[in-house]
């Protein structure tokens, strides 16, 4: 049970940190309105620092934050299916996943660290840091599918689409 | 083109992979890494795209910021009062509450871009005040509320024009005016036909709100109400960009629900944030795999050979616009409305730039193409959600649904035949096209 009680508890801070990273995208953008339009002072960080954060939210949340439940999908046949087809459909999609982001890890890896060579305009970061997150997103997704895919084999595939729980902003 | 073609054998991958139930954005990732691999290419061309794509296409972080200012309107009491002031307004009507229906989706349409927000959270409430005492029957109050939510992003501002703008380098402002006309005509249709429906079934009417309360309900009202008027005023006057608009429609929602209604806690704060971030990072992941895929697309150079091969059978402007109405509206029963915008559509755009149309003209009839999807049986999304929100049987809400579906194809015709409907206001603020 500890291993499930410090996983609930990663689980919920990095929930703090993507709620964090989406206010601090929204008061960046109050900054630059305020600073462009009020003072007509335009400062250049400010967008370069939002898409960064928006990246950031993106693939962190996908690796550590997004359920099952939420994740959009075309799931007219997963939704409907008996439980037993559902596990081989998620057995099947787990195993193309794995291999094929593991294929693509070597160069994935040596694309972002490539990027090391540029920084970014106003920030000066190198973009190998800001980049890295989705080396990190690769691992993450091929970890969870390799989750995804024992429990397929053990016992159940993952739950079906709820678009009350997140929508695709349509 | 075989089946051993990498380009082919990507797209039986994706397809596949996504039936089977992996998520959308993941599919796009997988299909054009096996692309990538089976060409020959450098794969880690698949994390370039998506960064690089992510780093330079400024305008999608209005998605997020649009997200997050409906879910604060939702949490806060903006919507409640926006109800009670459109009491007033159409209540005592016969089938009062249906017409408050249509009317709070039009006035919630001028400050949320997404229609399953407005179903979410204002359809809730309308769902529930409906049904109370048995005044109407569960599955004509679900169906209304999801018809009438379809108005949502076709009133600026709107989160799949922001994304079709992506797509097509159209201005989100010209679009966003382009919607209006078409978004009221779409009311209007809907409070006839609910008129019509409350003669037939002698729908219930509202008690009239005593005169000496409307100044009041109309104050509580009012910093609500001008949240349409300040979000558009801000684009058109030049004073912000749509992306910087998203960002003070937020502010604004928390500023009225914080400062003035006194009706935000933090723990109603927090919570509104980390769903937005949920949703959010749902729709980032098919956005960043449609921009992996979407480079494999274009080195494969489909949209142009689409072009080629359309232009060369003669297709006339409006031949185009039908077919391609016809496979949005045949793709939007069974496929998700944001992977149409992201996937389908591209492919199109070039053959309607080189037949002459209009891309503003043709975003306009795109999106309401896609909304339309989202009420069309077996995969609208519009309709899970009043299935959830309302417990009635799915069979009924669609049944519901088809006069109001009838007289949406009626509009998509019409903006399709007349591109005046849509282009007029777009000239009128200076639109060149």
């Amino acid at each position: 049970m500890t291993l499930q009680r410090i996983l609930g508890w990663l689980g919920r801070r990095a929930e703090n940190l993507v709620a964090f990273m989406l206010l601090a995208m929204f008061l960046v953008f109050l900054l630059q309105i305020v600073s462009r339009y009020l003072l007509n002072l335009p400062i250049g960080w400010t967008q370069e620092a939002s898409v960064l954060l928006w990246i950031w939210l993106v693939l962190f949340g996908a690796a550590f934050v997004t359920r099952d439940r939420e994740e959009m999908r075309f799931d007219l046949i997963y939704g409907s299916a008996p439980p037993r087809a559902r596990r081989i459909m998620a057995l099947i999609t787990a195993v193309a996943l794995i291999a094929l982001f593991a294929l693509s890890l070597p160069a994935t890896w040596d694309y972002v660290t490539f990027m090391k060579v540029e920084r970014t305009a106003y920030l000066h970061i190198r973009f190998n840091w800001t980049y890295a997150i989705y080396v990190v997103f690769v691992v993450a997704m091929i970890l969870r599918q390799l989750w995804i895919g024992i429990r397929a084999l053990r016992g159940e595939g993952p739950k079906a689409y709820d678009p009350t729980e997140a929508s695709s902003g349509v | 083109m075989t089946l051993t073609d990498p380009f082919a054998l990507s797209i039986v991958a994706i397809t596949a992979l996504a039936f089977l139930g992996l998520p959308i954005g993941l599919s796009m990732i997988c299909g054009s890494v096996l692309y990538l691999w089976m060409a020959g290419l450098d794969m880690g061309t698949a994390a370039e795209q998506f960064l690089n794509g992510m780093y330079s296409n400024y305008i999608i972080l209005a998605v997020p910021l649009f997200i997050f200012a409906a879910e604060i309107m939702n949490s806060g009491s903006m919507t409640e009062r926006l109800l009670r002031f459109c009491n007033v307004l159409v209540g005592h009507f016969r089938g009062g509450l249906a017409q408050i229906n249509v009317v709070q989706s039009l006035i919630f349409a001028g400050m949320s871009g997404s229609a399953i927000a407005d179903a979410a959270g204002s359809g809730r409430m309308m769902q529930a005040m409906m049904t109370a005492d048995n005044r109407y029957p569960p599955s004509y109050a679900a169906a209304l509320t999801a018809v009438t939510s379809v108005v949502g992003p076709i009133l600026p501002p709107s989160i799949p024009m922001v994304i079709y703008a992506l797509v097509s380098d159209a201005s989100i402002g010209y679009l966003f005016l382009g919607g209006v006309l078409p978004g009221l005509l779409m009311v209007a249709t809907q409070m006839i036909q609910v008129a019509w429906d409350a003669r037939r079934h002698r729908f219930p009417v509202e008690e009239r709100v005593p005169m000496r309360d409307i100044p009041r309900i109309t104050w509580r009202a009012f910093p609500t109400l001008l949240m349409p008027a300040i979000l558009l005023g801000c684009i058109y006057s030049g004073v912000t960009t749509p992306t910087e608009a998203a960002a003070l429609a937020a502010a604004y929602a928390v500023l009225v629900s914080v400062v003035i209604y006194r009706s935000l806690s933090w723990a109603e704060g927090y919570a509104a944030l980390l769903t937005s971030a949920r949703t959010s990072i749902s729709i980032g992941m098919m956005i960043g795999g449609a921009l992996v895929f979407n480079y494999v697309v274009t080195i494969e150079n489909i949209p142009e050979t689409l072009r080629t091969s359309l232009t060369g059978m003669d297709f006339s402007p409006l031949g185009f616009l039908l077919m391609v109405n016809i496979i949005l509206l045949v793709l939007g029963c069974v496929l998700e409305g944001t992977a149409i915008l992201l996937i389908i559509v591209p492919v199109f755009i070039p053959t309607a730039q080189a037949l002459g149309i209009d891309l503003v003209h043709f975003g306009v009839v795109v999106v309401l193409n896609i909304m339309l999807g989202l009420v069309t049986p077996p995969y609208g999304l519009l309709l899970f959600i009043m299935t959830a929100i309302s417990g009635a049987p799915l069979r009924d809400i669609v049944r519901d649904c088809l006069p109001f579906l009838a007289w949406m194809v009626i509009c998509l015709a019409l903006i399709t035949l007349f591109p005046g409907i849509v282009l007029w206001l777009p000239r009128l603020a200076g639109y060149g096209g």
